[in-house]
């Protein structure tokens, strides 16, 4: 899981920088946080370790310059975010970090074994975060999505929505990519359930059986079980697939040089990345104090804008742009077609799906 | 140096309590070796103790190993490339070493085109290869404009577009020793063969080949245990079920379960070891290191 997120890091450290990043004008029209509660105040430093990349660029004008003036505490960041660096850490009693950016999957995963996350403090978060981007050990702060992109040019202009079209060869014609179990990511069970048939409603608790009798059906058309953000967008470029699985913020960058290619958020996963606090972290309350602040409408709304990864707060969208709100998971258009992605069925169930899956595809 | 040390070393040879002339290179080689004890050899232990120790000393890990089909399949594909790759690199590095040897003006401009691809990161030369074999790629276009093919074949994302990939990376490995191999050879020996009668062919199967073996075995030694650990390169070019050893290795650190990642890894090791052992024995590839410290 901790291996999505280091993907995921590789792909935004190479998204191109000059389509996503809005230029000097535009970014004049980014919302500005004017004062903060007390209560979000300090002294101090804080030490955040991020995915890096572009996101980090994002993340440094989205948040840690404006809190460190609004706040006095001194921001320090820090690439190369790891769940595995983070267990080390906590068990060698030497944690460099006060707050992570990780998958919520990495945090219950590691949280299952002992404790390694501080809680998070209710009290000081806004109201408008829903409750399904709270858990105990940490907070959602990112939305992304999982998606079916395709080539225009591939179908004389008719559009595949929904897996059930993703894995009928014979409307749709051609090779396809999926997402596979390496580099610790975890394979779409969810698109071969509701290709299947399955509402997406229903597709919580998975049904192996069900999933991987569906995964036959088109085992023959995928060229390729993809494990890093690089490869299906690269498929698709050279047309070496008409269909594939995507992360969203990928394809912004397909797009702006002129690929023929789209997305059909419908039936996509929505997917999140979270800030935790590592237990005995030295400024846990600096931490607390950020974490609040990042995740309030405004700092959020300022990411979207200017990578096209969605906020958790239901306040952003009043200050993100209608234009703008049509590239981004979290607007309500799009996230009403999107499931959200259940990470506590993955943590209970990943190493038994992962050795099916290796199974079912070598044996 | 201090006066004291001079003279005991001139002095070595004669006294033969104090071997100086041996204890000289182990002296030379005694901070790498603790370097490596200290910093490769003792983590690599405390990994693969893993596999025995963990959670209570067991032998489950390796009995888990020998019934995992997938395990199973996964090592005899790792092997099976491993040894495909070698064989191609062979075949193709050996006619460019000759040359190198044989070449006098040429020889920077050969050696950089070997070496060029060398100094490239895996990832990008990785890269190069899916535009390459793509089936829009440059590969099928040619053929499609010779007219060899109707339509453009399915190149990427097969073993085969793993191995061409891996035989190019590796490439510089096994023609560098078998260069230095022939370089070394004694030409005059040549000369004598065909001075006796024999023709081009004769004097490279019986004369330049037996000779430049050492080299050979240098080169085939390290390719085959350099592809053994390939991961980046059969991830990005190769075939849906294309897994090697090291993936599932990764997977089982990413899942957490380090013991029987440990495991794996200690397979992986023994056949790497396996393997030098096979060759020391076999053929004595001791010599080849021995003719290049020449």
């Amino acid at each position: 899981m901790n291996r999505t997120s280091l993907s995921r890091r590789a792909m935004l450290g190479l998204l191109a920088a000059p389509a996503l990043l809005p230029g000097r004008g535009e970014a004049q029209t980014l919302p500005e946080v004017t004062s903060i509660p007390d209560a979000l105040k300090g002294s101090g430093e804080l030490r955040i370790a991020t995915f890096g990349g572009t996101m980090q660029e994002v993340q440094k004008r989205a948040y840690f310059e404006p809190f460190e003036k609004l706040s006095g505490i001194k921001v320090r960041d820090f690439a190369g975010s790891d769940f595995t660096k983070i267990k080390a850490m906590v068990e060698t009693g030497n944690v460099e970090w006060d707050l992570a950016q990780v998958s919520r999957g990495s945090v219950m995963n590691l949280q299952r074994r002992g404790e390694y996350f501080e809680r998070i403090d209710y009290d000081i978060i806004d109201a408008g975060i829903p409750s399904v981007y709270r858990f105990e050990y940490g907070l959602e702060m990112l939305v992304w999505a999982q998606v079916m992109a395709y080539r225009t040019d591939a179908f004389r202009g008719a559009v595949p929505k929904g897996w059930a079209e993703f894995w009928d060869t014979k409307k749709f014609p051609g090779d396809r990519s999926l997402l596979g179990a390496g580099s610790g990511n975890n394979p779409e069970l969810e698109f071969a359930l509701m290709a299947a048939g399955v509402p997406p409603e229903q597709v919580y608790p998975m049904d192996l059986d069900k999933t991987f009798a569906s995964y036959s059906k088109i085992k023959r058309e995928v060229v390729k079980w993809w494990e890093t953000g690089a490869v299906p967008t690269q498929l698709l470029t050279d047309r070496e697939v008409v269909m594939t699985s995507v992360w969203n913020g990928r394809m912004a960058a397909l797009q702006a040089a002129g690929v023929p290619a789209a997305i059909s958020w419908n039936q996509g996963l929505l997917k999140r990345d979270c800030w935790a606090i590592p237990k005995g972290a030295r400024n846990r309350a600096a931490a607390m104090k950020f974490i609040a602040y990042s995740t309030m409408a405004i700092p959020q709304a300022r990411v979207a804008m200017l990578i096209p990864y969605g906020s958790v707060n239901d306040g952003s969208n009043e200050y993100i742009p209608e234009s703008r709100q049509e590239v981004l998971p979290s607007s309500p258009a799009i996230k009403s077609q999107l499931l959200t992605y259940n990470y506590d069925w993955w943590v209970e169930n990943r190493d038994a799906v992962v050795a099916r899956f290796n199974r079912w595809l070598l044996t | 140096m201090s006066e004291a040390v001079a003279p005991a070393l001139l002095a070595a040879p004669r006294a033969p309590g104090l071997n100086w002339r041996r204890a000289v290179p182990l002296l030379l080689v005694a901070p790498l070796l603790a370097f490596m004890l200290a910093l490769y050899a003792a983590p690599v232990l405390a990994m693969l103790s893993r596999s025995l120790l963990e959670p209570a000393p067991t032998l489950a890990h390796y009995i888990e190993l020998a019934g995992d089909e997938v395990f199973l399949k996964v090592f005899t594909n790792t092997l099976s490339t491993t040894v495909t790759v070698t064989l191609g690199t062979l075949l193709l590095g050996y006619p460019i070493a000759l040359g190198m040897a044989r070449a006098r003006r040429l020889l920077p401009l050969i050696l950089v085109i070997v070496l060029l691809p060398f100094w490239t990161s895996v990832l990008v030369r990785s890269y190069a290869w899916m535009v390459l074999l793509g089936r829009h790629g440059l590969v099928n276009e040619v053929l499609l404009a010779l007219g060899l093919l109707d339509r453009p074949m399915r190149l990427l994302n097969t073993p085969l577009a793993t191995q061409i990939a891996m035989v190019h990376i590796l490439l510089p490995y096994m023609i560098l020793p078998i260069a230095n191999a022939l370089r070394q050879i004694d030409p005059s020996l040549a000369r004598a063969a065909a001075g006796l009668g024999a023709g081009p062919f004769g004097v490279f199967r019986q004369v330049t080949l037996p000779l430049s073996m050492p080299g050979v075995m240098a080169g085939v030694l390290l390719v085959f245990v350099l592809s053994l650990g390939f991961y980046i390169t059969p991830a990005l070019v190769g075939g849906p079920r294309d897994m090697t050893l090291s993936m599932l290795i990764a997977q089982r650190v990413e899942q957490l379960d380090w013991a029987y990642a440990a495991t794996l890894s200690a397979v992986l090791l023994a056949t790497a070891l396996a393997i030098i052992a096979l060759f020391q024995r076999v053929f004595g590839v001791g010599t080849a290191f021995r003719m290049s410290a020449r």
